[in-house]
């Protein structure tokens, strides 16, 4: 996979990625930063939507992990700022729920521009193999 | 039903037509014409007269009772005995009709109103209920992220290092057990969407063969664990259109039941499947221990567990087979068992082969 995305993009190493995770839980990111540093990763976090979404808007990160669930400015409210600006499209998005969501929904949010989904509880090796997938795609 | 009104017409007229047929009679004979006269004249009087006050009478009865007819008409239709037309009459047959229709009404209008409370009441609880197991799976799901992660680094040994066996296998019974924690908040989110009506069924062609093949090679180490032998008993090869991971889910749910309940190295479990023209009926079939008649009526029901004894020693939560049954049914089949008890159990589920419009409330 890995060789296939220097092929297409020589920009993104897959080896070495720069991940945003934006979840209101810092127990999640903590785990999440401690997993992928070990793969090396780079991390940095935002534990709310709003400092997540000035984050994406700098466009540093090759991919953006992003909670749906936190209080107030959440995943949704997120991906709409995004959309509004025309962004969505331009940014490498997982989002990842433990909320009650229905595949429809998930997909529906992929159609308007989110690159993948994946629910809690998590398997790291599946999120990080969606992470490279979604880097690289 | 002949109205009262009809009957004392027909009685005060046969009556004055009698005493009316006497004069007449009396005249005509001409015994006594005088007397025949005075009859005549004191028939047509009487007759007059009973006319007049049945008239009277009749209206005085059937006023009030087609007034009370009106009511309960109107109180069949609203259910509301207050605000009623007043009935007066001094007739004390009707005075007590209308006195106990009145207080039946009341008792029925005070009933109604205390059912609608705890109609209104139990619907509160439903909507807490599935509030409340929404926010459970979801608060139980967040702590499991890191847990599971954490865990899941430890048996790869990179976050700590090299483990040694004894090291690797606590943790490998750390994760067993966080990922039992996390099937159970799976089958209770299950169960909700179920009992709402919301579980989701993605249907596709199935190849019946592979997919037997597949739970076969699936659950073959499971089974093994306990000696046990999984085999697919089934030349069934045609196609289904269906929901492949849910079906899978009911055989992982009735095979792990089969594993918990046969004898170590003495189990068998045979899987297969038949078809006719519009169905396809699945088997799980054990030689376990056997449910007793009773339970057989119960096991499909939410929470429910073969008696506490048992359930010590057994996994599970008693949502497995509510699952299969609300999945099965959600496809338009049916769910079934039969067993003898010390000599095994087999569940029949069975399918339709073409696409059903899966009931899917929002």
């Amino acid at each position: 996979m890995s060789k296939n995305s220097t092929m297409r993009d020589s920009k993104i190493n897959s080896n070495h990625l720069n991940i945003l995770i934006i979840d209101d839980n810092e127990q999640i990111t903590k785990m999440i930063t401690t997993f992928l540093e070990l793969k090396n990763h780079n991390c940095r976090v935002a534990n709310d939507g709003k400092q997540g979404l000035a984050l994406i808007q700098e466009n540093k990160h090759d991919v953006v992990l992003l909670d749906l669930a936190m209080p107030e400015f959440d995943g949704y409210a997120v991906i709409k700022a995004l959309e509004n600006n025309d962004m969505l499209k331009n940014n490498k998005i997982i989002v990842f729920t433990a909320s009650t969501i229905t595949q429809d929904e998930l997909e529906e949010l992929v159609s308007r521009g989110v690159t993948s989904y994946i629910l809690k509880p998590i398997d790291i090796d599946l999120l990080l193999s969606k992470i490279i997938e979604s880097a690289t795609s | 039903m002949i109205p009262i009104k009809h009957i004392l017409f027909l009685v005060s007229g046969v009556s004055s037509f009698i005493i009316f047929y006497m004069g007449l009679v009396n005249y005509l004979t001409a015994v006594e014409q005088s007397t025949g006269m005075i009859l005549l004249v004191f028939a047509t009087v009487v007759a007059a007269g009973t006319l007049l006050s049945t008239v009277y009478i009749s209206k005085s009865i059937t006023k009030p009772i087609e007034k009370l007819a009106q009511n309960m008409t109107e109180f069949s239709k609203t259910n509301k005995i207050t605000n009623r037309k007043p009935i007066n009459t001094n007739i004390k047959e009707i005075h007590e009709l209308n006195d106990n229709f009145q207080s039946m009404g009341q008792k029925v209008e005070k009933t109604i109103a205390v059912q609608k409370e705890y109609v209104e009441k139990l619907k509160e609880i439903d909507r807490k209920k599935v509030e409340f197991s929404s926010m459970v799976s979801h608060e139980l799901k967040t702590p499991l992220v890191p847990i599971l992660g954490y865990v899941q680094m430890l048996q790869k040994q990179e976050l700590m290092g090299e483990l040694n066996k004894k090291q690797l296998d606590a943790v490998d019974e750390i994760y067993a057990s966080a990922l039992k924690l996390q099937r159970l908040v799976g089958d209770i989110l299950t169960t909700q969407k179920l009992d709402l009506g919301k579980l989701e069924f993605n249907q596709e062609n199935i190849d019946i063969a592979e997919l037997l093949n597949s739970i076969i090679k699936d659950f073959s180490p499971i089974a093994s664990q306990k000696n046990i032998h999984l085999i697919k008993d089934s030349t069934e090869n045609g196609v289904i259109f269906s929901d492949k991971d849910r079906i899978n889910q009911v055989f992982s749910n009735l095979i792990k039941n089969a594993i918990d309940f046969v004898e170590f190295g003495k189990g068998q479990i045979t899987i297969g499947a038949k078809t006719d023209k519009k169905f396809v009926e699945f088997f799980v079939k054990d030689n376990g221990v056997g449910i007793s008649e009773t339970n057989q009526k119960e096991i499909f029901k939410t929470f429910y567990q073969i008696d506490t004894s048992t359930s010590r020693k057994r996994n599970g939560s008693g949502l497995g087979l509510a699952i299969c049954k609300g999945i099965i049914e959600g496809l338009g089949g049916k769910i079934w068992v039969e067993s003898k008890e010390n000599v095994g159990t087999t569940f029949y589920f069975e399918i339709p082969k073409q696409p059903i419009k899966v009931n899917i409330k929002k």
